[in-house]
C-alpha cells in the first residue's frame, strides 16, 4: 500500500528517454488490450496489477478513476435535517462545533448510515471523496432513493436561505 | 498560510487538558501546525521503555487531509523507513475529517504493538521480521535501547 517510489516519481518522469517512453506506451497498450477489459483475467489480478502502477501512472492511463469525489447533483440532493431534530450537544465530527452553537445551523444527513454534519463541512470531504467521516460507508453507493428536498426545505427554519 | 481554524485550537487544548496516556503532542511557539511529539513504546513490546520522538504537522486543508506524521527517533520497525515514514492506512487512503490528532497518534502507539511486516514500507526490515521474528524483535529492542532511550 506504501509506496516509496512515489515521491520520487515526477522527477523521474521529467527525465524519460524517448526509449523510455515509448515501451511505456506498449505497456500501455497491452495492458489496455489483454488486462483491464478483458473478462477473460481475473478482475483481483488486474486490479492488484493496476495498483503496482505508480499514482501517477494509473492516473495518466485511467483519467476516469481520477475523479472521485461524489456530484455537487449528490450532495445539494443531501437531506436537511431542522435544529429541533439533532440533540443540541451533538458536535459536527468534521468541524468539532455543537450544532446548538450555532442558531440556525445547515445540517445535512447522509442517506444510507445516517449520520448528521454541517453542510459546509461534509459538502467539502464528499467534493474529494465518496465515504461517511464516521463509518466509511460509501454514500453515494446505494440506489438513490427519491429524495424529496422540496419537503425538507419546506420545514421551519428553512425561510432563512433564500 | 491558512488562518487557525477553532477545530485544531481545540483538539490542542485538549490534547494539553486531557493527554494520551503515554503520549505527548505540543504545537511549536511560532507554528501551531507544528507538533512535537513523544510515543511511548508499548508494554509487552520490542519498543517496551523507549521514548519516540515524532513530528506531526497540519497541512493548509486539514481536516480533509490527513496529518503529516513522520518519527525522528530511529526505530527498526518493519512499517516505517529509515526516513521515519510511516506506512499506516489512516494516514493515507483511509483518512476520515472524523479522525483527529489524538485518535492518529494512539494508531501509530498500536502500529508499535503490532507490526505488520506483509505489508512493509522497509522492505530490508520486513524480509528480516518474516525470516526471524524473533531476532527481529531483538534488533528492535536494541535499536529502542540505544536510540529510544531518554537522556537523563
Amino acid at each position: 500500500m506504501c509506496n516509496t517510489e512515489e515521491h520520487n516519481i515526477e522527477t523521474a518522469n521529467a527525465e524519460d528517454s524517448e526509449e523510455r517512453r515509448e515501451s511505456r506506451a506498449q505497456f500501455q497498450e497491452l495492458f489496455e488490450q489483454f488486462g483491464r477489459n478483458n473478462p477473460q483475467f481475473n478482475p483481483e489480478l488486474i486490479e492488484l496489477f493496476q495498483n503496482m502502477l505508480s499514482p501517477l501512472l494509473q492516473s495518466q492511463w485511467h483519467p476516469e478513476d481520477r475523479e472521485k469525489g461524489c456530484s455537487q447533483e449528490f450532495i445539494d440532493s443531501l437531506p436537511r435535517v431542522p435544529r429541533n431534530k439533532v440533540p443540541l450537544t451533538d458536535t459536527c465530527s468534521i468541524c468539532f462545533e455543537r450544532f446548538g452553537n450555532d442558531n440556525y445551523p445547515l445540517l445535512a444527513q447522509l442517506p444510507h448510515c445516517g449520520h448528521i454534519f454541517d453542510l459546509q463541512c461534509i459538502s467539502m470531504w464528499l467534493s474529494n471523496q465518496v465515504t461517511c467521516p464516521m463509518c466509511r460507508d460509501v454514500v453515494n453507493g446505494h440506489k438513490v432513493q427519491d429524495l424529496d428536498t422540496s419537503k425538507a426545505e419546506l420545514e421551519e427554519d428553512w425561510g432563512m436561505y433564500g | 498560510m491558512a488562518s487557525l481554524p477553532k477545530r485544531i485550537i481545540k483538539e490542542t487544548e485538549r490534547l494539553i487538558t486531557d493527554p494520551v496516556p503515554g503520549i505527548t503532542a505540543e504545537p511549536h511557539d511560532d507554528n501551531l501546525r507544528y507538533f512535537e511529539v513523544t510515543v511511548e513504546g508499548p508494554v509487552g513490546s520490542p519498543y517496551e521503555n523507549g521514548i519516540f520522538q515524532l513530528e506531526l504537522y497540519l497541512p493548509d486543508d486539514y481536516p480533509m487531509e490527513a496529518p503529516k506524521v513522520r518519527f525522528l527517533t530511529k526505530i527498526y520497525h518493519p512499517n516505517i523507513d529509515r526516513l521515519g515514514r510511516i506506512c499506516l492506512d489512516v494516514l493515507k487512503t483511509n483518512w476520515s475529517p472524523a479522525l483527529q490528532i489524538r485518535t492518529v497518534l494512539l494508531s501509530i502507539q498500536a502500529l508499535l504493538a503490532s507490526p505488520n511486516p506483509n505489508d512493509p514500507l522497509a522492505n530490508d526490515v520486513a524480509e528480516d521480521w518474516i525470516k526471524d521474528e524473533e531476532a527481529a524483535k531483538q534488533t528492535a529492542k536494541k535499536w529502542s535501547k540505544l536510540y529510544a532511550t531518554p537522556k537523563q
